[in-house]
């Protein structure tokens, strides 16, 4: 039993120290700057726009949170991109010291280790996206404008980023070069997906099981229904609105199966 | 009264608990012991190894021991399967059968604990340019359960050793190639480890960064660390290592002191010179001769390949003269490592 106990202590340890390391090596290579770069400058946009051609801002704060964090999507696809693209297959790529020095941490530990850095990464990011919006609210609003809907949107917005990075730590693991895992990820979120939902949806199926599809959900909680999507016109829009609670189960089982699929396949790779 | 006794009884709890955790941790301690002295002083033992990657077969029953303080280069073509047996010494690969201890600890069983002995350098590891040699030595060392103290003082150690002192906090991407193979050494040897083993050391490095290296390694020698090196480059193995192991198709072919080899082999090579340089013919005819097992020439000299022992030489060396040929020298001298490897591949059908 104490074996058991110990063995775990050390897993959790090591995995705390991959994390560190993983998140030293992000910091090392410029991308955290760059990404908090974007999440100050993306959140600033409806703000500071508006505000240097005198043209007016959103009339209420709901609207504006709805304009402003329009943009989360985006910003965690790119994060989870930058992130989690190539996580696992530059380590395979550049057969580094994490896949060839034989030490006593094992596997899963730096495995997990690194998924955990992916998802505080772009959590810190999206963290500091919803902070700024809701500095200026409460600058141009005030601090009670500040709505619960805000919260439950950060919350949504945290599920469906686990979602997002799980899928691309996946691809990161099953492919080969960093750059395809980086640019699979990025673009199945970005393009792929949507595409596949707005075909579905032209044929009268609806995309329950895309992740993309409670991409919009993210600012529906500030009282809009989703009508924006990809595609040539709104003829395919509304005919389907994506359930919140089918959207909540989606997204764990994005983040849990893909992300246990990802290590299994990233741990029988490094067998190889 | 009662409570005197209470607390008496409490002691002898406590006492009976704490002789027990006392023996719980000699009982281990001795455990680890006996599994070390069960081994005869054995670092590396391997028994049987077996891998097999779908069809091909690249370890066919791998056995041999690596006694402690030795230096043993395994040395074997490119393919022989050097690098499969050293990741699965390493944990990095599972075998198909076969067992691997290091210390008298199996690898497969206890991996952490059996690798907590060793440093290792696999392939050529790529390094993450990004960071300097501080902050990547500094997270082995977190997973190695060293101190920040032992960490900082390790770190100034191990540069020193590896001749980067001065390098500790540049970024790894100013560092030549020798540079970073010198710090993949360096970060092998971070955790003191007692068995060291290297995969093609020098590989890809310029005769500096090889001497450079090969001058490490000598110094490790001197600090009696068991050192396992795997090399396809017999210069290599001959110039660092005190044993041999050769390794071709995946089976050890031979396995002795690089010094015996060349005894063994004193005498079988034979050394020739005519009077001009031989015809087609002429070559055709020496290598038919009794006795003779290979003939290699190059204008009007011949080395020849002894089947037989020194016994013989005379007979050779009539035969010649009786076939008519023109003998202006003849001595016989150590075969090298080279040549027992070649005849050695040889004898198997093999081409290197």
């Amino acid at each position: 039993m104490t074996k058991v106990m110990n063995k775990v202590k050390s897993d959790i340890y090591d995995t705390f120290l991959s994390t560190k390391f993983e998140l030293l090596k992000h910091y090392r290579r410029n991308r955290i700057q760059m990404a908090v770069l974007m999440a100050i400058a993306l959140a600033s946009v409806f703000y500071l726009i508006p505000t240097i051609w005198d043209i007016g801002l959103a009339e209420t704060a709901g609207d504006f949170a709805q304009l402003n964090l329009g943009f989360a999507n985006l910003l965690i696809i790119i994060s989870g991109a930058l992130f989690a693209g190539d996580i696992i297959s530059l380590e395979f790529e550049n057969r580094t010291g994490l896949i060839l020095f034989p030490t006593p941490q094992d596997h899963n530990s730096i495995f997990v280790g690194k998924y955990i850095a992916s998802v505080v990464s772009t959590l810190s990011v999206l963290t500091i996206y919803y902070l700024v919006t809701a500095l200026e609210i409460q600058y141009v609003y005030g601090l009670s404008e500040i709505s619960t809907e805000f919260l439950k949107s950060y919350l949504f917005s945290i599920l469906y980023m686990c979602g997002a990075v799980s899928l691309i730590f996946f691809f990161s693991s099953i492919l080969k070069g960093a750059i395809t895992s980086t640019l699979l990820g990025f673009f199945s979120l970005m393009m792929i997906m949507p595409i596949t939902e707005q075909v579905m949806k032209m044929v009268e199926i609806e995309p329950w099981f895309i992740i993309t599809y409670y991409g919009g959900l993210i600012t529906d909680f500030f009282g809009v229904a989703q009508t924006s999507g990809f595609g040539p016109g709104d003829r395919f829009e509304a005919t389907f609105a994506p359930d919140f609670y089918t959207g909540l189960m989606v997204m764990l089982g994005y983040t849990i199966i893909l992300f246990l699929l990802g290590l299994f396949l990233a741990n029988r790779r490094r067998g190889e | 009264m009662k409570r005197i006794s209470k607390l008496g009884l409490n002691r002898v709890k406590l006492s009976l608990k704490f002789g027990k955790l006392i023996l719980k941790v000699r009982w281990v301690k001795m455990g680890i012991m006996m599994n070390r002295l069960s081994d005869n002083g054995n670092a590396i033992k391997v028994e049987n190894l077996v891998k097999r990657y779908g069809d091909l077969t690249a370890l066919k029953g791998v056995s041999f021991k690596v006694k402690k303080g030795d230096v043993v280069g395994y040395l074997g073509p490119n393919g022989a399967g050097k690098t499969t047996t050293i990741k699965l010494l390493t944990n990095l690969l599972s075998p198909t059968s076969g067992s691997a201890y290091i210390n008298g600890i199996d690898v497969f069983k206890d991996p952490t604990h059996a690798l907590s002995y060793v440093g290792a350098l696999i392939e050529v590891p790529g390094m993450y340019d990004y960071l300097t040699p501080h902050e990547l030595l500094t997270h082995y060392g977190r997973v190695y359960r060293m101190g920040t103290d032992r960490i900082k003082k390790k770190i100034k150690q191990v540069l020193r050793t590896v001749k980067l002192k001065d390098w500790e906090h540049k970024k790894i991407e100013e560092f030549s190639t020798g540079m970073r193979r010198r710090l993949a050494i360096g970060l092998a040897l971070l955790p003191s480890p007692e068995i060291l083993i290297l995969d093609e050391p020098v590989m890809g490095l310029d005769p500096e960064g090889i001497k450079e290296v090969r001058e490490l390694i000598r110094n490790l020698k001197e600090k009696e660390i068991t050192i396992f090196l795997s090399s396809h480059l017999l210069e290599e193995v001959s110039k660092t290592c005190d044993k041999v192991i050769f390794l071709f198709n995946g089976e050890v072919m031979a396995y002795d002191d690089i010094d015996k080899f060349a005894g063994d082999s004193q005498h079988k090579k034979i050394t020739v010179e005519f009077l001009n340089p031989l015809s087609k013919e002429e070559r055709k005819k020496l290598s038919s001769l009794n006795s003779i097992n290979k003939v290699k020439v190059e204008g009007n000299t011949a080395t020849i390949y002894n089947s037989k022992d020194k016994s013989n030489q005379a007979e050779i060396l009539s035969n010649m003269i009786k076939e008519g040929f023109d003998v202006i020298s003849y001595s016989s001298g150590k075969q090298d490592l080279e040549d027992f490897y070649i005849s050695l591949v040889n004898k198997k059908g093999g081409n290197l």
